[in-house]
């Protein structure tokens, strides 16, 4: 250590062309409005992606409890039927790509580097960009909403044709709105923040993982962060190339789906549920790692059947992308296609299954300590297990035939995007929270808002399988009071009341615990991953010294062989030093700036052939001009992100692990 | 670690009991057994025909097999949860249990389990995806066909057996009705489904599971009902602003009465002359602004609902007392007000096929598709305001209203008094 520190002033050497074009100069502030918007550090990048989450999540919520308010007693007026397709349209968009997957994708930021024992993400000035990206593709989703409060902005009220924008609604005659080319616009924009960051995370998880660390010694949670990226990179391009096709049709003429013009509306379907149905595990295969983590660290042994839990998670991967037709079940594919997509889904559910075994065996024999966490991972198998069953159910393509679109499948996959993905993630944020701020959240109120959460979800989704098999389709406005579902339909309102107030207590307590909770240490929980190995809340390097894995559990491995690893880690301090110190990358302004070129490109690109209004007079005959100059900012932004070079800087520590000298050897 | 402090354990046990207080309250509250119900008329439980049946069957099969599993594999979990907790703080802070990592024995059972399991689900659904798929090859001779056509938001049926001559022109024609398909008891019915807009899904819960209506694709479904009886149904694809009202019905006859019924339809519409005007005691409808107690139905009254299917046979006879001058006011209404050019009345006026075909209007058990049960309040209040009950319908914007520019303004030569409506509605009732 000693020899270390008398380097400390040691920056090495340069690894960068030192003469680049800066038109806009690298940010140093790391704090303030400047430091958030050019940050690449991965844990604040994960910060962002969760504020947004949780804000749309709630967003969301407050959708469905308006939904469940319209549906309390029959024929009932709180909303207006459009208002009510607006609203089940945004739920289910606002909750799969503004809630879910950004929430998965903080926890990628936050988790992956660390887990993996590197100091960022491969590409971090890309990670910043897939960040913007998304930030665009919301905003270009949820504009619509604006015209209930603005008349004068002619959105037409929010996209109104089913998170599932089947065609031929999609066509310019059925929803001629403009938040329906927003909304095209919004998803295609979100695709390309997916992609990027998933290539992001492929890169970083196969080439950046710390020195003995091999793929079989990976947490669990980084194996589905990498097969959900995967997942990410093949399906997107699905709903890449439909989208397109509708937005051609919509504003070109073409005829993909133009019933008129000979367009097959069924195509659609098929390139929907091709993204649509990976997608289901791209949401669901995240919180299948948290669940692996948290389950372990609980039960105080190492996760039962690792590789074959790993490879079942490969597995369901592989075969999700050959189930999507059972969404089409209805559609009149004809008996040998629905057989053969109904046996593979039924074969799918074997994987699932094995999950849920070896979670089962994780617990066998162990120690079990209920903390807050644990009990949401507790209820995320029990409730996934709901939704598995009713899951085969569905597999059964003739009995699908009664469910198809009815209420019971809306509490089908609730008990798999409530019970299994939302459970999942509430029980990450509470297992992580004190690592990423240094704060215990306080039990009582944790446990409180589970149980509220678990009651207030099961009255809302259990009545609804009965619902669904006494004859009530799904996304309709009103019902009438002679069909038997005035009671189901009270009952899950109230239901979904206590479940929003279960949601509030969940959130508001860590609020509290932000500003009052009580302090922690680097390991609150007895854990057994990397990330439990360095303080709470991490520092911006991460690591001291790049840690050598020696286990699956690396940091249990640690924790129960200290001495052997006291030594290798002043080995490793000082190996490090003398390559320079710790190397950081820079902050940059350009993957904000392209992302604002792109909101601005694609703004008005979904208006193209409107003309442009200015204080109730016309100022251009149509928003060409405009879309060309968002498109020419992100070039340009794109093309000086490419000259300002890699640059970086190296941090200093001394004795304790502090930084000397965070700025030492910038470039 | 942090435990929960004893005085919390207080205020912890008692928030969990006034959640159990909540949900009790909420489970007594609206009577469980409603909550749970299966025996609504859109019931897929209480099936009417053996497409349905082998549906919920099967249904069943995966029921039984999923509780099982969920009964072994939770009870496990739960047998874990309690053995292997740890019951005191000394036990959290008891050295870990030993570090097992797995058993590939254990595994490959239960992955051979689980396979077993599904192969009991997988060969009734091969068996059914094939039997609910068409009728079968025994009983296809004896098989009718209807063809249904999904328009936003109502269904138009059409009997392509039964041709009628077209009273003006000489041409024929297949039968053509609305939103009520009639079909004889014990007869397979092959369904032809057709939309002329955006998807929708054609859906009788009790008789057959619902099979899609996509544009540029031909797809059918079959089933066959029992007995006679009044079967709900309802659009069952997401199709715009009124999809959740976008509904109709199924009345099964036996034989004898599907024929009458048949040859009624097959007439031109009824002409009631001056001479029939009797002295007649029909009251005359109070047509208040449609009031609804709460929790009463729109498509419905707790009389119809009783025997809809006797419902249904009453609204094929004439109405006591038909007023002749009333009537004739009502089709010289239908005339001057242009509905003619959307609905078609055969034998009397209408060549347009935007809206439902009119002919026998007043002999059918609901209007609006499905929504309203035909009576004479319900009529007029559908035809003062439309977009009341079926937001976004063509009569409404298209009809009532006309585009200009981005606004939509009254078409002034489409509004009706008070009187005009009632002489329509006495027209259209006439219409058996």
């Amino acid at each position: 250590m000693a020899e270390a520190l008398a380097k400390s002033s040691f920056t090495g050497t340069r690894h960068a062309p030192a003469k680049t074009f800066d038109l806009f100069p690298r940010p140093t502030t790391k704090t303030g409005l400047i430091g958030w918007l050019t940050t690449v550090d991965h844990k604040k990048i994960g910060m962002l992606y969760g504020g947004f989450a949780i804000m749309f999540f709630l967003i969301g919520g407050i959708e469905a409890l308006m939904i469940r308010t319209q549906l309390i007693v029959p024929n009932n007026h709180f909303v207006s039927a459009q208002l009510y397709n607006e609203l089940f349209t945004m739920h289910g968009t606002t909750m799969i790509f503004l809630a879910v997957m950004p929430l998965n994708a903080a926890f990628f930021n936050l988790l992956v580097p660390i887990q993996i024992g590197a100091r960022d993400v491969a590409f971090p000035r890309l990670n910043t960009f897939s960040l913007w990206v998304w930030v665009v593709g919301a905003i270009l989703l949820n504009i619509g909403w604006l015209s209930h409060f603005v008349p004068a902005w002619k959105f037409g009220g929010a996209p109104s044709m089913g998170w599932f924008g089947y065609a031929p609604l999609t066509s310019r005659a059925f929803t001629p709105q403009l938040s329906t080319d927003l909304w095209v616009f919004g998803l295609q924009v979100l695709g390309v923040s997916s992609i990027v960051a998933s290539l992001n995370f492929i890169v970083t998880i196969i080439n950046m993982r710390a020195p003995g660390l091999t793929m079989m010694r990976l947490p669990v949670f980084t194996w589905m962060a990498l097969v959900t990226s995967f997942l990410l990179i093949l399906a997107l391009p699905a709903i890449a190339i439909a989208l397109l096709e509708v937005m051609f049709d919509r504003n070109f003429g073409t005829n993909f789906f133009e019933v008129s013009g000979g367009g097959q509306p069924i195509l659609w379907q098929h390139l929907f549920w091709v993204f649509g149905h990976p997608e289901v595990y791209i949401l669901i295969l995240p919180p299948m790692g948290y669940v692996s983590e948290i389950l372990p660290t609980f039960a105080r042994k190492p996760l039962f059947g690792y590789p074959i839990v790993v490879f079942s998670g490969v597995a369901i991967g592989f075969i999700g992308f050959g189930v999507w037709s059972h969404h089409m079940f209805t559609t009149g594919m004809g008996t040998i296609a629905t057989a053969a997509f109904s046996i593979a889904t039924m074969a799918i559910a074997v994987p699932t299954g094995v999950k849920i075994f070896n979670w089962i065996g994780t617990l066998w024999g162990g120690r079990i300590v209920t903390r807050v966490p644990m009990m949401f991972a507790l209820g995320f198998i029990w409730m996934f297990m709901m939704g598995g069953m009713s899951g085969i159910m569905h597999a059964a393509a003739p009995a699908d035939a009664q469910q198809q679109d009815s209420y019971f499948v809306i509490a089908h996959f609730h008990y798999v995007l409530i019970g299994g993905s939302t459970f999942g993630l509430l029980a990450a944020i509470h297992f992580w929270f004190p690592k990423f701020f240094g704060r215990m959240v306080p039990e009582l109120w944790g446990k409180v808002s589970f149980w509220l959460i678990f009651v207030g979800f099961n009255c809302t989704f259990f009545p609804m399988h009965f619902l669904g098999l006494n004859g009530m389709p799904r996304r309709t406005w009103t019902y009438d009071s002679n069909m038997g579902w005035n009671a189901g339909n009270l009952f899950a309102s109230c239901g979904a009341y206590l479940l929003g107030i279960g949601i509030f207590t969940y959130f508001a307590v860590l609020v509290y615990s932000f500003f009052k909770g009580k302090k922690c240490g680097n390991d609150p929980w007895d854990g057994r991953t990397l990330e439990w190995s360095i303080p709470s809340p991490p520092p911006e390097h991460n690591f001291a010294s790049i840690p050598k894995v020696h286990a699956r559990d690396a940091f249990w491995y640690e924790k129960t062989n200290k001495e052997e690893i006291a030594k290798e880690k002043a080995e490793l301090i000082k190996d490090e030093e003398s390559h320079g110190g710790i190397h950081m990358p820079d902050q940059s302004w350009y993957p904000f700036f392209s992302a604002v070129g792109l909101l601005i490109g694609t703004y008005n690109m979904a208006q193209i052939h409107l003309p442009v209004m200015f204080g109730g007079k016309e100022i251009l005959s149509s928003h060409m001009a405009l879309a060309i100059t968002g498109g020419v900012i992100l070039l340009l932004s794109c093309y000086l992100w490419a000259l300002e070079g890699p640059a970086g800087y190296h941090i200093h520590l001394d004795a304790d692990g502090n930084p000397t000298d965070s700025h030492g050897g910038h470039y | 670690m942090t435990r929960l402090r004893s005085e919390h354990r207080k205020v912890f046990r008692f928030a969990t009991a006034l959640s159990a207080v909540v949900s009790l309250a909420l489970l007594s509250g609206c009577k469980l057994s409603e909550v749970f119900n299966l025996s609504g008329p859109q019931s897929t439980m209480l099936t009417a025909g053996p497409v349905a049946k082998s549906q919920w069957d099967l249904f069943m099969v995966t029921v039984y097999v999923t509780t099982f599993i969920f009964v072994v594999v939770g009870g496990v979990l739960a047998y874990a949860q309690i053995k292997f907790r740890a019951k005191s703080e000394a036990d959290e802070h008891a050295e870990p249990p030993p570090q097992g990592h797995g058993n590939p024995l254990i595994e490959i059972g239960l992955i051979a389990a689980s396979v077993g399991l599904l192969v009991i689900i997988a060969i009734p659904t091969l068996r059914d995806i094939w039997y609910t798929h068409d009728v079968p090859e025994a009983e296809k001779a004896n098989a009718m066909d209807v063809t249904v056509t999904g328009y936003q938001w109502w269904f138009k049926f059409e009997y392509p057996t039964e041709m009628i001559k077209l009273p003006n022109n000489g041409g024929e024609a297949p039968l053509v009705t609305g939103n009520e398909l009639v079909v004889p008891a014990n007869v397979p019915i092959r369904v032809q489904l057709r939309t002329v807009d955006v998807i929708h899904s054609f859906w009788i819960p009790k008789l057959a599971g619902k099979v899609d209506m996509i544009p540029n694709r031909a797809n059918f479904l079959w089933f066959k009902a029992d007995k006679p009886g009044y079967y709900y149904g309802q659009c069952a694809e997401y199709c715009g602003e009124s999809h959740a009202i976008m509904r109709f019905r199924v009345i099964a006859l036996s034989a004898s009465e599907y024929v009458k019924w048949l040859n009624n339809q097959k007439q031109p519409a009824k002409s009631v002359s001056t001479d029939d005007v009797a002295a007649n005691e029909m009251p005359h409808a109070q047509f208040a602004s449609l009031k609804l107690e709460d929790g009463s139905a729109l498509s419905g009254s707790p009389e119809f609902d009783a025997n809809p299917l006797e419902g249904w046979k009453k609204q094929q006879l004439p109405e006591a007392g038909e007023k002749a001058d009333q009537i004739a006011a009502g089709r010289k209404l239908f005339q001057e007000k242009t509905c003619y050019s959307c609905h078609t009345i055969r034998g009397h006026e209408g060549i347009g096929v935007a809206g439902p075909d009119l002919t026998h209007v007043g002999a059918r058990s609901t209007i609006a598709a499905g929504v309203l049960e035909n009576t004479h309040e319900h009529m007029h209040a559908w035809i003062k305001d439309p977009s009341h009950f079926k937001p976004g319908n063509k009569m409404f914007f298209g009809g009532y209203n006309t585009l200009e520019g981005d606004v939509w303004k009254p078409n002034p030569k489409l509004q009706l008094n008070e009187q005009e409506i009632d002489a329509l509605v006495t027209y259209l009732h006439s219409l058996k």
